[in-house]
């Protein structure tokens, strides 16, 4: 009985890494850019193909090919900032709600054109793998995505706290305004958010690919668990995000354990429903950013 | 707007026109000897099968093979009852569409003098099919699987096995793994996930299999990892999931993961096709699953898979070998009918009783429709992916690979 609990909460921690990546870059686009980004499961799903193809094409193993997706979608971040956000920042919610989810249905159609709704799986040497710890499973491919995960949120953290970029960042995050005042240039800052936040959901996508079959709407299934960690770890808030995500993973897999297999995702939201009744400003609410 | 339908229909018609006429001298071309000596009348066979849309891949597969089958005949000396005449296949393209299928099964009986069509394999496309061909009185044989299309129909025959044989063969076939199998049913909370896993629960007494795990999932699963926890937790050794493919590759790994010794049997569907393998790859491996047909069954099946193979890249499938095989079924009742009316035609395959040749080179060897128009010789066997081939494993007589342990 506790080997089954300490498994499920295994399983569940190492899932939550994979949507901690997703749902620390939506909170952070909303935190800074003040936009919810609907399509930032779509661009986990282009950095799965990403992977795939440098896997499929040349053999590239898919940890390598997060230092092409990374800066592949950093640099597509810099210029969605650029060339649709910028352009609807002033116009209020109604377009900017449009623009992303617009831009996820526009990824999604065009990937099922290009790619077929076809399941597309990369097989390394560590995807069927595990790490035996005591009576304990731990899957390999999972296991480096949990600490490349947590090492890239580390990193984030150290940009955040550390850099000037990061401090005008959290500079305009709490206050657009006063941030201008005092010299920041709002463009560049939004620009380096967004792009960070699709790097991260770059390395998503990467370090999913050993596991997980890349698929046209994969997005959709990660972008979900993301906008509830974002709302229990409260909006903006990039530790809260973390934390709120690894413990959806262990409560989804506590649930599924305990109370049913199609129960799992009933648990997590349960838990939203208390936290926007009890705190409803998310679990994080007052934190520091 | 009757003008524009007019103009197409006219456009395919001159379209239609060319592809025979130009058919003609290429078919005098490559078979000159034997159109001389017997100059009968080709017989119109249809052939009915999406090549657009979602079921395209395995409808082109169909067509690839039917157009084969067609050749095989043609190139041993046609119908010989008929003076030698050659079997002349026109495809069309049913788009995955059922109200397509229902205009151009209307527009093939009607455009052409056919004997008999075949096709469509996808149910809800070959019901559509099989309902126009009943009123037109026109032969149908198809590798549909659907237990509807032995009600109430005197033109549709169906030569392999009936959907309502895969849940028994597949819970039979757990007995692989051991005297006393333990069944694990894991399977998606949609109306296909719980009525297939119904099925399987309820039949599972009578074969002497054990269910020790029943349990509904959410589709689209992000992670199997505590799914599969709780079947490690039940003490299973086989397991049937009812699953969509994303889910199941999940599943897969997710058991390889735990390092966890259980067989793994998805039943029937769209995992036992070349494209599967192509795209999940090693994954699949292991995996066991229900057909009703396979290219090892016997040495005619082997034969025409080297050939198809050799043409096409990859191996002839389920479907596609059931074409290939209901072409020789027509092939044969024309020899009998001696006439291309597809009365006649209908008359003779409902006499139709092979046990050697392409036309019974399906699983049990025979083929003989009984009064509901389903063979009465026609059972599912068991497959299993091995080394990206897919290798028949079940039942006994006609298994031409031991199991994978995985």
């Amino acid at each position: 009985m506790l080997t089954t609990i300490a498994q499920a909460v295994v399983n569940g921690l190492l899932i939550g890494g994979i949507y901690a990546l997703v749902s620390i870059g939506v909170t952070l686009i909303f935190g800074v850019v003040k936009i919810v980004n609907f399509a930032q499961g779509e661009f986990v799903m282009i950095a799965m193909y990403i992977s795939y193809f440098l896997a499929a094409n040349y053999g590239i193993d898919p940890l390598v090919s997060l230092a092409v997706s990374m800066p592949v979608l950093f640099v597509v971040g810099l210029l969605l900032q650029h060339f649709l956000i910028r352009r609807v920042l002033a116009l209020g919610d109604m377009p900017q709600i449009f623009l992303t989810f617009a831009l996820s249905l526009l990824l999604v159609n065009v990937a099922l054109l290009l790619f077929t709704a076809n399941y597309r799986t990369v097989q390394t040497p560590y995807s069927d793998t595990a790490l035996q710890l005591g009576v304990l499973y731990v899957p390999t491919a999972k296991l480096i995505a949990f600490m490349v995960a947590m090492a890239l949120s580390a990193l984030l953290w150290v940009f955040l706290h550390a850099t000037d970029l990061g401090k005008a960042m959290r500079a305009a995050a709490q206050n657009r305004d006063v941030a201008m005042l005092m010299g920041i240039n709002p463009d560049r800052v939004f620009g380096v958010a967004v792009g960070v936040a699709l790097a991260l959901a770059g390395a998503a996508g990467s370090l999913l690919m050993p596991f997980y079959p890349a698929y046209p709407l994969v997005g959709q299934v990660f972008v979900l668990m993301a906008f509830v960690a974002v709302v229990l770890g409260t909006l903006g808030n990039v530790i809260g995000a973390l934390i709120a995500s690894l413990m959806m993973g262990v409560a989804e897999s506590l649930g599924i354990q305990f109370v049913g297999a199609d129960s799992g995702l009933i648990v997590v939201f349960v838990m939203l429903l208390l936290t926007l009744a009890l705190r409803p400003n998310g679990l994080f609410g007052g934190w520091s950013r | 707007m009757a003008t524009t339908g007019n103009a197409t229909l006219a456009r395919r018609l001159t379209r239609r026109d060319f592809l025979k006429k130009s058919a003609g001298p290429i078919a005098t071309a490559s078979f000159g000897i034997t159109r001389k000596a017997f100059a009968a009348d080709p017989v119109n066979v249809g052939g009915l099968y999406p090549v657009t849309g979602s079921f395209a891949q395995i409808g082109q597969g169909c067509v690839n093979a039917a157009k084969l089958a067609v050749e095989m005949v043609n190139a041993a000396g046609g119908i010989k009852s008929l003076g030698g005449a050659k079997l002349n296949l026109i495809v069309s393209d049913v788009q995955s569409d059922t109200t397509v299928t229902r205009t151009e099964t209307d527009r093939l009986i009607s455009g052409y003098k056919l004997s008999a069509i075949h096709g469509a394999f996808a149910s809800a496309l070959t019901l559509i099919a099989s309902e126009v061909a009943e009123r037109a009185k026109m032969p149908l044989l198809t590798g549909s699987s659907s237990d509807q299309l032995n009600s109430n129909r005197r033109y549709t025959f169906t030569p392999f096995s009936r959907a309502s044989q895969f849940a028994l063969a597949q819970l039979q076939m757990s007995k692989l793994v051991g005297d006393t199998p333990k069944v694990a049913v894991i399977f998606e909370n949609t109306a296909f996930g719980t009525s297939t896993s119904t099925g399987l629960r309820e039949q599972a007494p009578g074969e002497g299999v054990e269910i020790v795990m029943f349990e509904p999932y959410s589709a689209g699963l992000t992670d199997a990892g505590p799914l599969i926890n709780k079947v490690k937790a039940s003490g299973a050794n086989m397991l049937f999931p009812v699953s969509y493919l994303n889910d199941l590759i999940l599943i897969i790994r997710a058991i390889r993961q735990t390092g966890l010794k259980i067989a793994i049997n998805g039943g029937s569907g769209g995992f036992v096709i070349p494209d599967f393998y192509k795209n999940v790859g090693g994954v699949a491996e292991g995996l066991l699953g229900v057909a009703h047909w396979n290219h090892d069954v016997n040495a005619d099946a082997q034969k025409v898979n080297e050939v198809y193979k050799k043409r096409f890249g990859e191996f002839l499938f389920e479907y596609a070998g059931g074409v290939v095989a209901q072409t020789f079924m027509i092939a044969d009742a024309l020899e009998r009918a001696a006439s291309p009316d597809p009365q006649k035609v209908r008359d003779a395959l409902a006499t139709l009783d092979v046990s050697s040749g392409y036309a019974a080179m399906g699983p049990g060897g025979k083929v003989k429709f009984g009064p509901t128009g389903k063979n009465v010789y026609a059972h599912p066997v068991g497959v299993q992916w091995q080394h990206g081939d897919l290798a028949t494993v079940f039942p006994k007589d006609d298994a031409r690979a031991s199991l994978m342990k995985s």
